[in-house]
């Protein structure tokens, strides 16, 4: 009777994602690892699934690689049908549709979507494994996630979205501001989180297109 | 059939039995709170008259950093220390044990406590424990018959060698001593040790510091600062954070503000302090 | 209960935990409806935790199926958001099929349906359908076991007991649209109070011959200054420096 196999591994990471009024920040680290030992200090998380919509995953390496194949190919076979890239949105609800198509067998993979909305609008969207998605304004998945969140909350936290009557709730943050955030957080986690750590890729998603820059964090 | 023998606990040595209830208890799903671990790289290495013993100074609680600048290398006797790794209650405590034991046998004997009599007591103590005290340790030390280094695994097994490593990050650090120790550490500097003494003391250190910093680079259970101690006949050198190679990378140029206010005051009342009425308060208090 | 799948034989129940371990659970949850004389009245929580960790204080768990009929959210949040989806794209398809809406009772039997074939698979759903169809209001609770009750009056989730006890104290079927709306409000903020697995915001919506309309949604924090204004301490004494 000892600890029996198991198809699942956990290779830590850390991801963020905060949407603006007219841009989207998705940030992850690039360390993987599993159990003591870092396998890589230089593996992105960070995904581009269309134009308008990427994808930060966390949790088992080979299950996010096998999704990130599946949302490829179906975004494929939706380009040749339709002759235009899927809006975050609709990429959005496709997610949330192959994870629970694996209800029983689940992906272990913690995912945030970004991008911006048919109305140009930074958008994010927050998972959990089987499926379950919600549009928030801001959002961290992944091992340093429970380190991360207070403090957005402290920061970004706007009113809620089901609230009657409605109160205006867009994150108050602009670009730049929020970008220094998204560094600051993650040195932050990195700090206390033994699987954060290496560096930071952060994506910014606005009008003028994806812009990718990177940051070191601590190695040990 | 009734059992004839009501099972007596063992007239010698310890009980065992929480340890079974325990293992019950877990069984059935109450978990025991965690403790500190100290998921760690401890290295020591002898040259020729004395020992270097280093240590990171991360200490981890699952996968969270408790503490980020912990101390390891723990107090034996003047002449004598010893790396701990493991949960760091019992690391902590059982050295602190044998150093009481150590000064008493000092005051009896009048004599420098040795490194054999504390590596006798530590291995006593655990084996008695049967491993449920976790403690893993590098025990080095100077003494009448000269430098001295020990390994002594939690069920009181030991080892003496030329150059050890223990923890999570022990593989990673002996990777780098298996690599570049050389007897020449003690033998090769031998004839420009009598011409400078330093020499082969701080090839030693520069050994010591790049084992640990191969396990807080490539071990995730350490981290943090390098802890050195140098050990020479009638001398120590304890250098706390020798070295510091992980500073924090990004520190926002905004900072954080807080705004006032937003803990909703609902009552408001002014105590003065200037004129304490005594009578009344000593009265009340005691009533 | 061993299984086959992509040729790994695994024990069933394994990955049943460790999927239950990964997701998102809205138990930990208070919703109620409630049929009264001008129609159902709905409302939830809005909390949904991990475990002692609370990964959103602003779900929507009162699910528009169509603009005549509501289901709520207890259990497994992908359960109940993919399940209710479902539920709205077969009562739509039978809308095209029959040229009518579909009725409460048949609606909620689809789901219970759908449920009951996958009994025991570690489904994790407790929810209420409620609706208007041409028999007048209706309420169903269905739930992930097979179960499916007709009833005037449900409340389901880790907070329902607060809940109830203030619903049955305060019910009676010749309530106005206002007074029921506050009831229901009234009952999930004593649920949030009292269940720290429920909070946020409580939502309340009404079902009419007209549809569904959200009448309120207001943080259950500032509901409680409602129900229990604070009161402010008269007595202040004067900071004069002698």
């Amino acid at each position: 009777m000892g600890s029996r196999w198991s198809p699942y591994d956990n290779n830590g990471g850390t991801c963020v994602a905060i949407a603006g009024s007219d841009y989207c920040v998705i940030a992850a680290d690039t360390r993987m690892s599993t159990g003591y030992s870092i396998l890589t200090r230089d593996y992105s998380k960070i995904c581009k699934l269309a134009d308008k919509a990427v994808m930060a995953s966390s949790g088992f390496q080979a299950d996010v690689r096998a999704l990130q194949k599946n949302l490829a190919a179906k975004h494929l076979t939706y380009q040749h049908q339709h002759n235009k890239q899927m809006s975050c949105p609709a990429m959005a609800h496709l997610l949330s549709n192959t994870l629970y198509y694996k209800r029983f067998f689940p992906y272990y993979s913690f995912n945030v979507l970004g991008g911006l909305d048919n109305e140009g609008k930074g958008c994010v969207y927050t998972y959990d494994a089987v499926g379950s998605y919600e549009r928030v304004g801001y959002s961290t998945q992944g091992s340093g996630s429970s380190l991360i969140m207070p403090v957005l909350d402290n920061q970004l936290k706007s009113p809620s979205p089901l609230l009657l009557p409605a109160k205006d709730a867009v994150t108050p943050l602009s670009e730049s501001d929020a970008v220094d955030l998204v560094k600051d957080v993650f040195a932050s986690a990195t700090e206390r989180d033994i699987y954060t750590g290496d560096a930071v890729e952060i994506v910014v998603i606005n009008a003028g297109g994806i812009r990718r820059e990177s940051i070191d964090l601590r190695k040990d | 059939m009734s059992k004839a023998t009501v099972e007596l606990p063992p007239k010698a040595g310890f009980n065992f039995d929480l340890c079974r209830r325990n293992d019950m208890l877990t069984k059935n799903g109450v978990h025991a709170p965690s403790f500190l671990k100290t998921g760690t790289t401890i290295v020591g290495l002898v040259f020729e008259d004395g020992v270097v013993l280093g240590a990171d100074t991360r200490a981890t609680e699952g996968p969270i950093v408790a503490d980020k600048n912990c101390e390891k290398i723990h107090y034996m006797a003047p002449n004598i220390y010893c790396c701990g790794a493991g949960t760091a209650a019992d690391t902590e405590n059982v050295t602190d044990m044998i150093s009481s034991q150590l000064l008493l046998h000092r005051y009896a004997t009048g004599r420098e406590s040795r490194v054999v009599t504390a590596l006798t007591l530590l291995k006593t103590h655990l084996f008695g424990y049967q491993g449920h005290v976790s403690a893993a340790l590098v025990l080095g030390g100077v003494d009448i018959t000269g430098p001295h280094l020990h390994t002594i695994y939690p069920h009181g097994s030991t080892d003496t060698l030329p150059f050890a490593t223990m923890g999570s990050g022990s593989l990673a650090a002996m990777a780098i001593f298996e690599s570049k120790y050389r007897e020449g550490l003690t033998d090769f500097y031998i004839y420009i040790l009598y011409l400078c003494q330093s020499i082969a003391r701080d090839e030693g250190v520069k050994l010591v510091t790049e084992a640990i910093c191969s396990g807080i680079f490539n071990d995730l259970g350490s981290g943090s600062n390098v802890d050195v101690c140098v050990i020479t006949k009638g001398k120590v050198e304890y250098l706390r954070n020798h070295q510091k190679p992980n500073p924090r990378t990004y520190i926002s140029s905004k900072g954080f503000s807080f705004l006032k206010g937003q803990t909703e005051v609902l009552s408001t009342k002014v105590t003065l302090l200037e004129k304490p009425q005594q009578e009344e308060g000593v009265d009340k208090m005691e009533e | 209960m061993t299984i086959f799948v992509g040729g790994f034989v695994f024990q069933f129940d394994g990955f049943q935990k460790k999927a239950a371990e990964t997701m998102k659970h809205a138990h930990g949850t208070t919703t109620l409806a409630f049929i009264f004389k001008e129609g159902v009245i709905v409302a939830a929580d809005s909390r949904a935790s991990m475990g002692g960790y609370i990964s959103s204080q602003s779900v929507k768990k009162i699910i528009e199926i169509n603009p005549y009929m509501l289901g709520t959210m207890a259990g497994g949040a992908a359960d109940c958001q993919f399940w209710h989806r479902n539920l709205g794209i077969k009562c739509r398809l039978h809308e095209l099929a029959n040229k009518r809406r579909i009725s409460v009772t048949g609606a909620s039997k689809l789901l219970a349906n759908i449920l009951y074939s996958y009994r025991g698979m570690g489904l994790s759903i407790g929810t209420m359908i409620a609706g208007w169809d041409e028999t007048g209001p209706g309420l169903y609770y269905v739930d992930s076991e097979g179960g499916r009750l007709k009833g005037k009056r449900f409340s389901v989730g880790s907070g329902s007991p607060y809940a109830y006890g203030v619903l049955d104290d305060g019910y009676r079927f010749d309530m106005s649209v206002e007074e029921a709306a506050e009831l229901a409000r009234r009952a999930i903020y004593h649920a949030t109070f009292r269940d720290g697995a429920s909070g946020g915001v409580a939502s309340v919506y009404y079902v009419g011959p007209d549809g569904w309309k959200k009448l309120s949604g207001d943080d259950v924090g500032e509901l409680h200054y409602k129900y229990y204004p604070a009161v402010v301490e008269q007595e202040m004494a004067e900071v004069t420096i002698a």
